[in-house]
């Protein structure tokens, strides 16, 4: 036998998530912490582009998603385009703002980036909440279209009378064009881990100085990582519109943004497979404090507490995350501190 | 109608400058935006409305036990969550700012439960209210006059402290050069939790009189005020004490002009607006000088 014991294990677990939904004891609640998490985890992958790979803290990054879901939810309201136009869409929107606040920001020093994607994010909330004719405001985006994988016609094979379809499949359509998602975006990253381009953001991360001298050309580089950190986000932004039929310009506080951040902390910064762990740790986490917050007494808000303390012993004890990335790591290698002592560089 | 919205605007500017000195100065010292002082200013609202009902402390012994507890609470941020990562990346510290600052915010949120509440009103003189004079068609208000006042002699005693004594020379050392003035046998640390103490004792003296002013309080108050104040900070170049004054006072200014005649949706938006567009044109601020990246 080749198949090892580890890799029977994993694909076994993989075929249990995978075929979870199908039975019938998958509840709605247990499937909607399911698609929530992958979600997150694409938002999670999509941000550590620009903390993780580029070294540069983005605290704007729930205005790219918010950009994604209503402009996803606007055009399913007002065109009904399909879901697989739209999110190509609402991808390129959020590049296009990711590039528009990149270009002339991505000079700055870390501090200053971080303060203005943050005014970023608090405008794109203002503009949801006073915008009333395009958003209707605080009121909310209601009756955006589900997305229609009709497989309906296969139940009428069956038998023409009972529609069976919708009622058998409720959120599963979802958890599966999420994991389609998930691993889409899954792959890209690991593509552009492996390319030039992500060679380039990591050389810039460990030292934009020497980078720069090598011919890497530090701002073209930065706002490309931005732009498609912005454009993973809306394609997270649109799915959550169509997902949840509802859009609120609550849904995409400050909030949203440090969640995200203490995914890509928790999981590791520049590695974007530790992501879809943070991504899944929290959002669990934050259901079972959801649940328990409220026989304390307690607002379900205050779970915040807990992430918040989370993000502060993290990077007290392990700044680069339960899971580093491997050029995080190789600082510790004796010969490249060796090498940096040398050089001169701090 | 515009003299009214420069005084109310004046009265909000003074405040925010209250804030943003202690944005200032923790980051002229540290380099570090410490997104908890948002929070401070909130806790300080807090706490004296706590002093106020618990205890029946009159206001101005109220005053000066929030600001020595607010001092209190700056330090122990520093000493607890700061402390550590001194020889850490920037992005590290930045991210333990904006989690202490969520953790707060959350705390208040448990000990005094997450609605907005009133000032104790028994608490303040009732002439507060009424109008101390007249300029123009504009009425100054009592409670006006005194944050004013308030404001303006907290920070000639800031100016004297950074100017004039020695510990307020050893943190214009420290900004300077910290390495430097360590081996000139200044204890940096030290000097840092008192520059923690200092402004967030000023932060202490703007939530109480925020409060007062709009006559509410809530958790998530710090954060708003928090950022504006931030902003003022950037707009007088951050890291100047003077510039946090006069981007608080402009902010004020341009934030009340904004709502009278522009949009009062947009409120915070001129904040926001006002900060991105000094960072990307002018990094340096009002008064800050423009610094060469070593290399």
């Amino acid at each position: 036998m080749n198949i090892n014991l580890k890799t029977a294990i994993k694909y076994l677990v993989l075929a249990a998530v995978l075929s979870y939904p199908l039975f019938a004891f998958a509840s709605e609640y247990v499937l909607h912490v399911m698609v929530l998490i992958m979600v997150y985890m694409v938002l999670a992958m999509g941000l550590n582009i620009v903390p993780g790979f580029c070294g540069l803290l983005d605290l704007g990054y729930v205005g790219f998603y918010g950009i994604g879901a209503y402009t996803a939810g606007l055009l399913t309201i007002h065109f009904g385009l399909s879901f697989w136009v739209i999110v190509p869409l609402a991808a390129l929107n959020g590049a296009i703002w990711g590039v528009l606040l990149g270009a002339p920001t991505l000079r700055l020093t870390g501090d200053y980036f971080a303060i203005v994607t943050f005014g970023f994010s608090e405008l794109v909330v203002l503009f949801l909440t006073n915008e009333i004719w395009l958003t209707r405001g605080p009121l909310g985006l209601p009756g955006i279209a589900p997305v229609s994988i009709d497989l309906s016609w296969l139940s009428r094979l069956i038998n023409p009378e009972w529609d069976w379809y919708w009622e058998f499949f409720g959120l599963r359509p979802y958890f599966y064009l999420g994991i389609f998602m998930v691993l889409l975006v899954y792959i890209i990253m690991g593509r552009m881990e492996d390319s030039r381009l992500g060679r380039a953001w990591f050389a810039i991360r460990e030292d934009p100085i020497a980078a720069s001298s090598c011919g890497v050309n530090l701002l073209t580089y930065k706002v490309i990582g931005f732009a498609i950190s912005a454009a993973i986000g809306a394609v997270g932004g649109a799915f959550l519109a169509r997902w949840t039929m509802f859009l609120s310009p609550d849904m995409f506080k400050f909030w949203e943004s440090f969640l995200v951040l203490c995914m890509v902390v928790l999981g590791g910064l520049g590695n974007f497979k530790g992501s879809l762990v943070g991504a899944a740790v929290l959002i669990a986490l934050g259901e079972v404090l959801r649940m328990v917050l409220p026989t304390l007494g307690l607002p379900a808000e205050t779970r915040f507490l807990a992430y918040g303390l989370i993000m502060v012993l993290m990077m007290r004890f392990k700044p680069a995350g339960f899971f580093p990335s491997i050029a995080t790591t190789s600082l510790k290698n004796p010969m490249l501190i060796k090498l940096k002592k040398e050089l001169g560089s701090s | 109608m515009l003299e009214q919205q420069l005084i109310n605007g004046l009265t909000l500017g003074m405040i925010y400058a209250l804030i943003a000195v202690g944005y200032t100065m923790v980051y002229g010292v540290i380099q570090l935006i410490n997104f908890a002082h948002g929070e401070i200013f909130m806790l300080a609202a807090f706490l004296a409305v706590t002093f106020i009902t618990v205890f029946g402390l009159p206001l101005y012994v109220v005053i000066v036990l929030t600001m020595a507890c607010c001092a209190l609470i700056g330090v122990l941020l520093d000493i607890f969550a700061y402390r550590p990562l001194r020889q850490s990346p920037r992005l590290a510290a930045l991210i333990t700012a904006i989690g202490m600052s969520i953790f707060l915010q959350n705390l208040a949120m448990i000990i005094w439960g997450s609605r907005p509440r009133p000032f104790v009103q028994d608490a303040l003189p009732s002439f507060l209210r009424t109008t101390a004079f007249s300029i123009g068609n504009a009425n100054v208000s009592w409670m006006q006059l005194s944050i004013f006042v308030l404001a303006s002699t907290l920070m000639l005693v800031l100016f004297f402290i950074i100017n004039k004594t020695r510990v307020g020379t050893a943190m214009r050392a420290l900004s300077q050069n910290r390495t430097g003035a360590a081996l000139m046998g200044i204890n940096v640390n030290r000097v840092i939790s008192f520059t923690f103490a200092l402004g967030s004792s000023m932060g202490a003296v703007a939530g109480i009189m925020v409060a007062i002013y709009y006559n509410t309080l809530y958790p998530t108050m710090g954060y708003v005020a928090g950022v504006k104040a931030f902003a003022a900070a950037v707009l007088g170049g951050i890291g100047s004490v003077p510039g946090a004054m006069i981007g608080g006072i402009v902010l004020g200014i341009a934030e009340a002009l904004g709502a009278g005649y522009i949009s009062s949706l947009y409120r915070d938006g001129i904040a926001y607006a006002v900060m991105i567009a000094v960072i990307i044109f002018r990094p340096s601020g009002i008064l800050g000088k423009s610094t060469v990246e070593k290399v």
